[in-house]
């Protein structure tokens, strides 16, 4: 368990580093600049991104459909419990704020479940390849 | 492969010479037979009582697929279901050369029978053989699964 708690920790880590240094780029091209709030709210995104792919090693049973499906909801739920502590303690947030922290994390999770299926798909082909390919090579030592 | 026999009946030292131009599964093969170590796996009808049922002995490239159930190990052929005395970890090790790979928990598969391998619209990865049945590729073990057919390809 603790194991598994530094190997979040330091995967946390990593995402949120290099997610700063892509929003520092970002800031300088843009010419805008950043807020702590909103680094704050990075790291917890970051954070809950962590958590959610973790969670990929409970699902070994089922379909990896269901399980897209299910980490996009603990997502869901993650997120709006993050906005609704913000909109308690910090700042109150507007129901287009909500909408459009919904579509930020929306967007890119549709584009990489997608990739993944293409990836399942693309992957299996290649492996039935070689699979024929092997067998033929063996047949061919056989004669 | 090019087979040359020899037969002189005064020597004493029978012997038998391999050239080969790269260790490959077939070669393993040839030396485990010459070494006596060719495995052959003993079952019994999985539908008959372990005392009652004849024990047969099994090649492993009739073998399709190895299912670990209720701790019992089972080898399913074109002839049957055949009860293994084995475990699953000892064909693992045993079978390596002869086209049998892990790809889950309780499964372990024969690369040489499999019809196709594709995957359903939720994303599982199957494995059809020539029975018509089909084992999933667990993900857990997709790496080594393909880590061993890269192996399988670069030794063939």
């Amino acid at each position: 368990m603790t194991g598994k708690f530094k190997e979040y920790v330091l995967e946390v880590c990593c995402v949120f580093t290099l997610m700063s240094v892509i929003g520092a780029v970002v800031n300088i091209i843009a010419g805008t600049e950043t807020n702590n709030i909103n680094v704050l709210v990075m790291f917890a995104t970051c954070a809950i991104a962590t958590f959610v792919l973790f969670l990929h090693k409970l699902f070994d049973s089922v379909s990896p459909l269901v399980m897209i499906i299910v980490q996009y909801l603990v997502a869901c739920a993650l997120v709006g419990l993050m906005l609704w502590l913000i909109s308690m303690f910090i700042s109150p947030i507007t129901p287009k704020g909500w909408f459009e922290f919904y579509r930020s994390f929306t967007i890119p999770y549709i584009f990489l479940a997608g990739f993944y299926y293409y990836r399942v798909f693309s992957e299996t082909k290649k492996q039935d390849k070689l699979i024929q390919e092997i067998k033929e090579n063996n047949k061919a030592e056989s004669v | 492969m090019k087979l040359n026999l020899y037969e002189d009946k005064n020597t004493s030292n029978e012997h038998v010479d391999v050239y080969y131009t790269n260790m490959r599964p077939v070669i393993r093969q040839i030396i485990d037979m010459v070494n006596s170590e060719r495995p052959s796996l003993q079952g019994r009808p999985a539908d008959e009582d372990l005392d009652d049922g004849e024990e047969i002995l099994l090649d492993p490239r009739e073998i399709y697929y190895l299912d670990h159930i209720d701790r019992k190990l089972f080898a399913y052929t074109k002839n049957g279901v055949f009860r293994l005395m084995n475990t699953l970890a000892s064909c693992e090790e045993m079978l390596w050369n002869y086209g049998f790979v892990r790809v889950s928990k309780s499964n372990l598969i024969n690369i040489y029978k499999i019809k196709q391998l594709k995957p359903d619209l939720n994303m599982k990865v199957y494995a059809s053989f020539d029975n018509g049945e089909r084992i999933c590729i667990n993900r857990s073990y997709k790496k080594s699964f393909n880590e061993y057919l890269q192996r399988m390809r670069r030794m063939s």
